[in-house]
């Protein structure tokens, strides 16, 4: 074959047909039907998004009567598909480095998730890798993970007395709720925006599309300057005011959002039952976790302050009287302190053996997880476990103290890890310091700058 | 073995050979019967129906004897038997593997097969996709019409009274025949290779949920024929390529190139943007019969976009074939 240029030889009829247009204008008039192609395909592909780009019609809301809906709504059932995706400016930790779909994957890059939601109790989430999953189901106090690229199951449970516990603290807070004092929605709604109001500003902007759905987009910007975090916006749908996406924008970049997730596809039936269910695969490995109260509460101080008061009877009052100071503000644990307030506010936590935890030591991982710790709740224990690595196990284990020194850079006198909208500084002197502020912030907090 | 050495009566011998010799004959017949008759021996087409229904017939026999063709090749048939044989050999391994410390290591499914004999369909599959089935799409659509134009076969091919067009179809037809029957046999393989080593039972979906045996195999036909799909796009690029020139193994190489080029553009995170439209990004979300909720949207975003990929290749394949002059 030569270019179709040359003058015809061949016997083929089409090119030497004596009538009609020249073989020049039919090859031509061929070649044009590729580059329609090409726009079709183009436009097909194009068009839909554009259209979802339009500003849907809902009525005009204030910020309280948006909020006051959101708190009066009744739990929603749901079902749906959602993006995350995470700018942080970290390095990507693959799907393939975990060995299948594992939470480390959301340190960056785009992840898409389904949910199935009974709307109360029961729900169930699949994080999802290209040939894996990690699933986390949930039923009331049970919480079962199964990561399929490992084959293995997690499932953390209470003992008889703490799921007791639990019952009759929530009977006892459901009791007072029906009986006096609970703020209406529209109430409640007014005094948390009064709060958040000390630090934000707090807007309803125009209506989005989300999911197909037309809802309301909560703006709020942070009043200091002295944080990360550029604004966030959160929709909410305008017909259940259930939160459809939520956007964390960085100071570092204000046009693409540094935290994104949001719904793609989600629908407000009740999931099926089989859907929420849970039962462990034949074959794989499941590690039991049964909480007991001795975990959270080793020396016994949780259990004399709730059934101190009243011989034996539980009174979860107590508790949170003995665990605030005198404005009501919460006390916190030994070791933890806290500088500067709002958004740029800095937590920071001594005596933390940081080469200890990386190697899996397990006196270290005890530590940090046996005490209360300033980021959260019992699951961080696991959470440094899984971080520690237990080193069982097919597939490729990730070697912590490389992805530590990969994520952190070296300052004088220590680490840090900056990220698009969180600082993290470890001192060579065993101090950690967290902020959604600029590293130099947590420097001068550490007195290193 | 090429189409040339098929013309000369010499060859003979095997089924195979005689096959090709017989389809070159009678599309040789042409050279003497002049552009306006039927190629082959078959007079009665012409004289019974109008154009229309002896165009009908041509094509028809021309897409027998292209099928005839292309799997009765014995470099083709050998390339079937060695795919049919990655099943069987991965089947075999982890059966022997299954009690020692290699047990349940490797990528994707392979832990899974030994418990479940379904999974090691998945797996073969999974295995092939990255290299070896885009390497059998080249193959069959680079060959498609370069290799008759350097055999000089496509001149007579062309003495066939169809339209340009209808003929490019009738070689994208057989390059599909090809591929589908690779997919087919390495699905088959696997099957009947787990089955017999491993045993069925339910199936565990990526989320930890079961499904029944039944539900299982037909999944498993799910993921053989999005696999299947998936190739299409690869297909019409290699066929484009096809009618560029007249060196098939330089067109064979160029479909390979573009898979190749396809999957280490689809690992880069800075092209995220391009992704969704790769001709590679949609492969593996074959995956996605294996979740608890098989989402029509996901398997409909890969059939779009391996359709636009047709789409736009063929129609250049098109233009290119019925423009070019053809000299061999």
């Amino acid at each position: 074959m030569t270019s179709p240029d040359r003058t015809p030889e061949s016997t083929d009829p089409i090119a030497t047909s004596p009538t009609g247009p020249t073989p020049r204008t039919r090859a031509r008039a061929r070649w044009a039907v590729p580059a329609v192609a090409v726009v079709a395909v183009g436009a097909a592909f194009t068009i839909p998004a554009i259209a979802s780009a339009d500003s849907p019609d809902l009525p005009d809301v204030t910020a309280e009567q948006l909020l006051a809906s959101v708190a009066s709504a009744e739990p929603t059932p749901l079902s749906g598909t959602a993006v995350y995706t995470a700018r942080l400016g970290l390095p990507e930790v693959s799907a393939e480095l975990t060995g299948g779909a594992d939470p480390l994957n959301l340190l960056s890059g785009s992840s898409t998730i389904r949910v199935w939601s009974d709307g109360s109790d029961r729900s169930r989430v699949s994080l999802l890798g290209a040939t894996s999953e990690y699933s986390v189901v949930t039923d009331g106090t049970q919480v079962w993970t199964y990561s399929s690229g490992k084959d293995e199951v997690r499932h953390v449970s209470l003992d008889d007395q703490l799921s007791g516990m639990l019952t009759v603290l929530e009977q006892q807070q459901a009791a007072k709720a029906s009986t006096a004092d609970v703020p209406t929605p529209d109430e409640l709604a007014t005094q948390i925006l009064d709060h958040a109001r000390e630090d934000s500003d707090i807007t309803v902007t125009d209506p989005v599309t989300v999911a197909g759905r037309s809802a309301y987009e909560v703006r709020i910007v942070p009043t200091t300057t002295g944080t990360l975090v550029d604004e966030v916006l959160i929709a909410v749908d305008g017909e259940t005011s259930v939160p459809l996406s939520v956007q964390v924008f960085s100071t570092q970049d204000p046009d693409s959002p540094a935290l994104e997730l949001a719904f793609t596809d989600v629908s407000f039936t009740t999931p099926s039952d089989e859907a929420l269910a849970f039962s462990a695969p034949a074959g794989a490995t499941v590690n039991e976790k049964v909480l007991t109260l001795a975990d959270l509460d080793p020396d016994g101080t949780l259990t004399g302050a709730l059934t101190g008061a009243t011989d034996g009877a539980l009174d979860g009052g107590a508790w949170a009287d003995q665990h605030a100071d005198a404005s009501g503000t919460p006390t916190l644990p030994e070791g933890v302190s806290v500088t500067g307030e709002g958004w740029a506010t800095v937590v920071q936590r001594d005596g933390v053996d940081v080469a200890g935890l990386l190697s899996g030591d397990p006196a270290a991982v005890a530590e940090l997880a046996g005490e209360d710790s300033p980021f959260g709740d019992s699951a961080n224990g696991d959470l440094f476990g899984e971080f520690a690595g237990d080193g069982d196990g097919p597939g490729l284990s990730l070697d912590t103290s490389a992805l530590y020194d990969q994520l952190t850079t070296p300052v004088d006198g220590g680490r840090v890890l900056s990220s698009a909208l969180l600082s993290v500084l470890v001192t060579d002197d065993g101090r950690v310091l967290v902020g959604s502020v600029p590293t130099q912030t947590l420097l001068q907090t550490a007195g290193l700058a | 073995m090429s189409r040339a050495e098929a013309t000369s009566p010499a060859v003979g011998g095997s089924a195979a050979t005689a096959t090709a010799a017989a389809t070159a004959a009678s599309r040789a017949v042409g050279t003497d019967g002049g552009p306006g008759r039927a190629v082959g021996a078959d007079v009665s087409d012409t004289a019974s129906g109008g154009p229309r229904t002896s165009r009908a017939r041509a094509t028809a026999r021309l897409l027998r004897n292209e099928l005839r063709l292309v799997l009765g090749r014995r470099r083709n048939q050998l390339l079937l038997a060695l795919l049919t044989a990655v099943p069987v050999l991965l089947g075999i391994m982890l059966a022997i593997v299954s009690d020692s410390a290699y047990a349940g290591q490797g990528p994707g499914f392979i832990s899974r097969v030994a418990g479940n004999g379904l999974f090691l369909v998945v797996t073969s599959l999974f295995l092939c996709l990255p290299f070896l089935l885009p390497l059998v799409v080249s193959i069959a659509s680079g060959d498609a019409v370069a290799g008759e134009a350097g055999a000089g076969t496509l001149r007579y091919l062309l003495l066939v009274p169809i339209p340009r067009g209808r003929l490019l179809l009738v070689k994208a037809a057989g390059a599909l025949v090809l591929v589908l029957a690779g997919v087919l046999l390495v699905a088959a393989a696997a099957f009947l290779t787990g089955g017999l080593l491993f045993g069925f039972g339910d199936l565990t979906l990526l989320s930890g949920q079961s499904v029944g045996t039944g539900a299982g195999v037909v999944r498993m036909l799910g993921v053989t024929a999005y696999v299947a799909m998936s190739l299409t796009g690869l297909i019409a690029v290699g066929l484009f390529f096809s009618t560029l020139t007249e060196v098939a193994i330089g067109a064979m190489a160029a479909t390979v190139v573009v898979s190749v080029v396809s999957t280490v553009l689809d690992s880069l995170p800075q092209l995220a943007a391009i992704h969704p439209y790769l001709l590679t990004h949609h492969w593996f979300d074959f995956a996605e019969f294996l979740r608890w909720d098989v989402s029509a949207g996901v398997l409909l975003q890969g059939v779009a976009v391996q359709a636009a990929w047709v789409a736009v290749f063929g129609s250049l394949a098109w233009a290119r074939f019925t423009t070019a002059d053809i000299t061999s």
